[in-house]
């Protein structure tokens, strides 16, 4: 009877949730969570309940795990494997549990085996013992949005402790990050671990960011060999001798690198591949690291990883590009120091005219704080006065924005405030000429709302899609 | 020419949200009137004289980083930092910095953990956070400039003893522990709150309040700060929470 009544609520949050998602669709609304949320007030085990019917991918960590999951969308493709995923960046348990429901036939079916989830590290506490994954991507920790979290070190022991309640998982970790190294380190699961091999960095690489991390086992300071940003490099305790474990998939060489791609040679465990990497920045190197290392894992050949890695686009809103009237308008999301240190390093390699807009807001989906705009690094900005030629501040802390860029030691009279963003672009459109760039730089608030008004004004297509 | 050395503590380590922003803008409004300004960054094995600098500076950082600096800070550092303040040297401190100047942290299992004691204040962790926009007044600027803006994220409640003031009084928000309406606290020439990021860049006459006592220490016949545009900083300051 138990049994039964239990069976009965796993149908009926099957059943209310589909219908929920075919009314929210019906008036046009993205439907990425609620759904989700009634079927786990329904069925509140309802996680532990569905473990067995999927084979689970979970990525998380602080950043790259949109682009991540990106690339290993594109891997399980090449692979031929059926697979459902988490979209638009809905990434709590809400988002997932309307992910998984979604699959299920009527009957609790699930109609695709394979689901690729990308996962909050927060969420990930709760989720991972009870979906049990059989792969777990942790791409790094920085700190990002105190305010919701805490500290770094409360979610790196959060992420911690959801592996603890999954020893079979398979991990695929930063060897360049010691904080995201630690879990290998420390946890009985079997490892791949993905990295930049020592001081492979392109020719005319400048660092925004550089950080030294303190032992776990010692808290002694690390020497580094070298460092590609914040805390990430070739590490070493001179005290205790915990190092940066050796990588089975490692970047070995950077051939080209410039604004738009970078071609770079991989090492798979004894196999070394070329791949020319649709995608610019160090960071992204990272994150098809990982991609490569899930792609080894589902058994692809080499020709295939190179070929996938080739071909990605970026996620949602981390870096889109259209065309707007003649200019070529770049979005990029800016979530936290470390990844908004990324994108400045990248504007470094814009060589054309270009305008660049901050928008900034301090809503709940941002983090409400908004401190963090200290610890990036603008102040490499003014060397570029020759191809920026002027910079916007937008979204709810507009002022605050412009403040951060006048002691970076931008002039006052090449800021602009402008709180609409109906007005922002049409000041920067204004304002700029044919063939230009208008790189925006918003919060994932600020996203929403711009991505809204673009959407209205040059037909974007609808972001859940 | 005037010239200010300022000694930023432990930067590496204690550094949680955007501290630096409070040393970036002491940085810039000593540069842009011309005042010669050098930053040397103290860490762990670093000696530390105090006579070598006028302003100190220290941000917050989280119990891991806090643990590592406590042996360095007995071996020799703790009584440079006290003997600074006593000497009445500029000394700016936020959050995690603040609580270490002061007698003891009790956690929220009842163990103490003893501080440097340059300061008559003391910890207690609470369960939840202290977290929010953060408004409070100061005695020591104008009427126009008094009222100070920040944003507070802390989970000690701070108390203060008989010598030390608060910094100020609370209008919006928690400050010290959400009880006696006190912010932060005021020591001779040591100034501290539990303000992130942003507190010295948008209330820029308490910038300048700290940069005039300092030229004051060093140069007794100083007339006073060449004014700057502040319609920036100000409009930063005065704006609602949107």
């Amino acid at each position: 009877m138990k049994i039964l009544l239990h069976n009965f609520r796993i149908g009926m949050a099957i059943l209310i949730t589909k219908l929920t998602i075919f009314f929210l669709r019906l008036f046009g609304r993205g439907a990425t969570t609620l759904p989700g949320k009634i079927a786990l007030k329904i069925c509140p085990s309802l996680f532990s309940d569905l473990s067995d019917r999927f084979r689970i991918i979970m990525i998380t960590g602080t950043n790259g795990k949109t682009t991540t999951a990106r690339i290993i969308s594109g891997m399980l493709n090449q692979a031929g494997i059926n697979f459902i995923t988490n979209k638009s960046g809905a990434n709590l348990s809400s988002g997932i549990a309307t992910t998984l429901v979604s699959s299920l036939s009527l009957t609790g079916k699930s109609l695709v085996r394979t689901a690729l989830l990308e996962t909050d590290e927060g969420a990930f506490k709760i989720l991972a013992p009870k979906l049990k994954p059989e792969i777990i991507i942790v791409t790094n920790f920085f700190e990002d949005q105190l305010d919701r979290f805490g500290h770094v070190y409360a979610t790196l022991n959060s992420v911690k402790e959801g592996i603890l309640g999954t020893p079979e998982s398979k991990l695929i970790l930063n060897a360049d990050d010691p904080l995201c190294a630690s879990l290998g380190q420390t946890l009985p699961n079997s490892v791949d671990y993905f990295g930049l091999a020592d001081d492979v960095y392109p020719e005319d690489y400048i660092k925004a960011s550089s950080d030294i991390a303190y032992c776990s086992n010692c808290r002694s300071r690390y020497d580094y060999s070298s460092n590609s940003f914040g805390h990430l490099g070739h590490y070493k305790c001179p005290n205790c001798g915990n190092e940066r474990p050796q990588a089975q998939i490692e970047c070995t060489q950077v051939l080209e690198y410039d604004n738009l791609s970078s071609t770079i040679e991989i090492m798979i465990k004894d196999q070394k591949i070329a791949v020319k990497l649709a995608l610019p920045g160090l960071y992204n190197i990272y994150n098809a690291l990982a991609g490569a290392a899930a792609g080894h894992l589902f058994e692809l050949k080499e020709d295939d990883i190179v070929k996938v890695l080739a071909d990605i686009e970026s996620g949602f809103g981390r870096m889109e590009s259209i065309n707007v009237e003649g200019r070529t308008l770049k979005m990029i999301l800016v979530k936290n120091p470390t990844g908004f240190n990324q994108v400045l390093e990248y504007l470094l390699t814009q060589k054309t005219s270009c305008t660049v807009a901050f928008l900034i807001n301090n809503k709940l989906g941002d983090g409400t704080d908004i401190s963090w705009l200290w610890d990036v690094n603008f102040e490499i900005l003014p060397a570029m006065q020759d191809t920026i030629k002027s910079f916007y501040a937008s979204g709810t802390r507009a002022v605050d924005m412009a403040v951060r860029l006048k002691y970076a030691g931008i002039p006052e009279k090449n800021i602009t405030i402008e709180k609409n963003m109906q007005e922002l672009i049409n000041s920067m459109i204004e304002a700029s000429k044919e063939n230009d760039t208008l790189y925006l730089l918003p919060t994932y608030t600020a996203m929403l709302e711009i991505r809204k008004v673009l959407k209205e004004r040059y037909n974007l297509k609808e972001f859940w899609e | 020419m005037y010239e200010l050395k300022i000694c930023h503590l432990y930067p590496d380590l204690m550094r949680s949200s955007g501290d630096r922003g409070s040393l970036i803008a002491l940085y810039k409004r000593c540069q842009w009137r011309g005042i010669e300004v050098r930053v040397s960054n103290i860490s762990i094995n670093d000696p530390l004289n105090y006579n070598d600098y006028d302003i100190f500076f220290i941000g917050g950082g989280q119990a891991f980083e806090q643990s590592i600096i406590k042996e360095d800070l007995n071996e020799g550092k703790k009584h440079e930092i006290i003997e600074a303040i006593e000497a009445h040297k500029i000394f700016f401190a936020v959050c995690g910095g603040f609580q270490l100047l002061g007698k003891y942290y009790r956690n929220s299992s009842d163990q103490e953990t003893e501080c440097i004691g340059a300061l008559d204040i003391w910890t207690h962790e609470c369960d939840t956070r202290l977290v929010g926009n953060l408004v409070f007044e100061v005695d020591f600027l104008s009427e126009q400039d008094k009222s100070l803006r920040g944003f507070e994220n802390h989970s000690g409640k701070i108390y203060l003893g008989k010598g030390v003031k608060p910094l100020g009084q609370i209008v919006t928000g928690h400050g010290n522990n959400g009880q006696d309406g006190h912010e932060g606290a005021r020591y001779k020439n040591t100034f501290c709150t539990n303000s992130h990021g942003s507190l010295l860049p948008t209330n820029p006459a308490f910038t300048d309040h700290l940069i005039m006592l300092s030229l004051l220490n060093k140069y007794p016949d100083f007339q006073g700060l060449t004014p700057l545009n502040n319609e920036l900083e100000n409009r930063a300051r005065t704006q609602g929470d949107g």
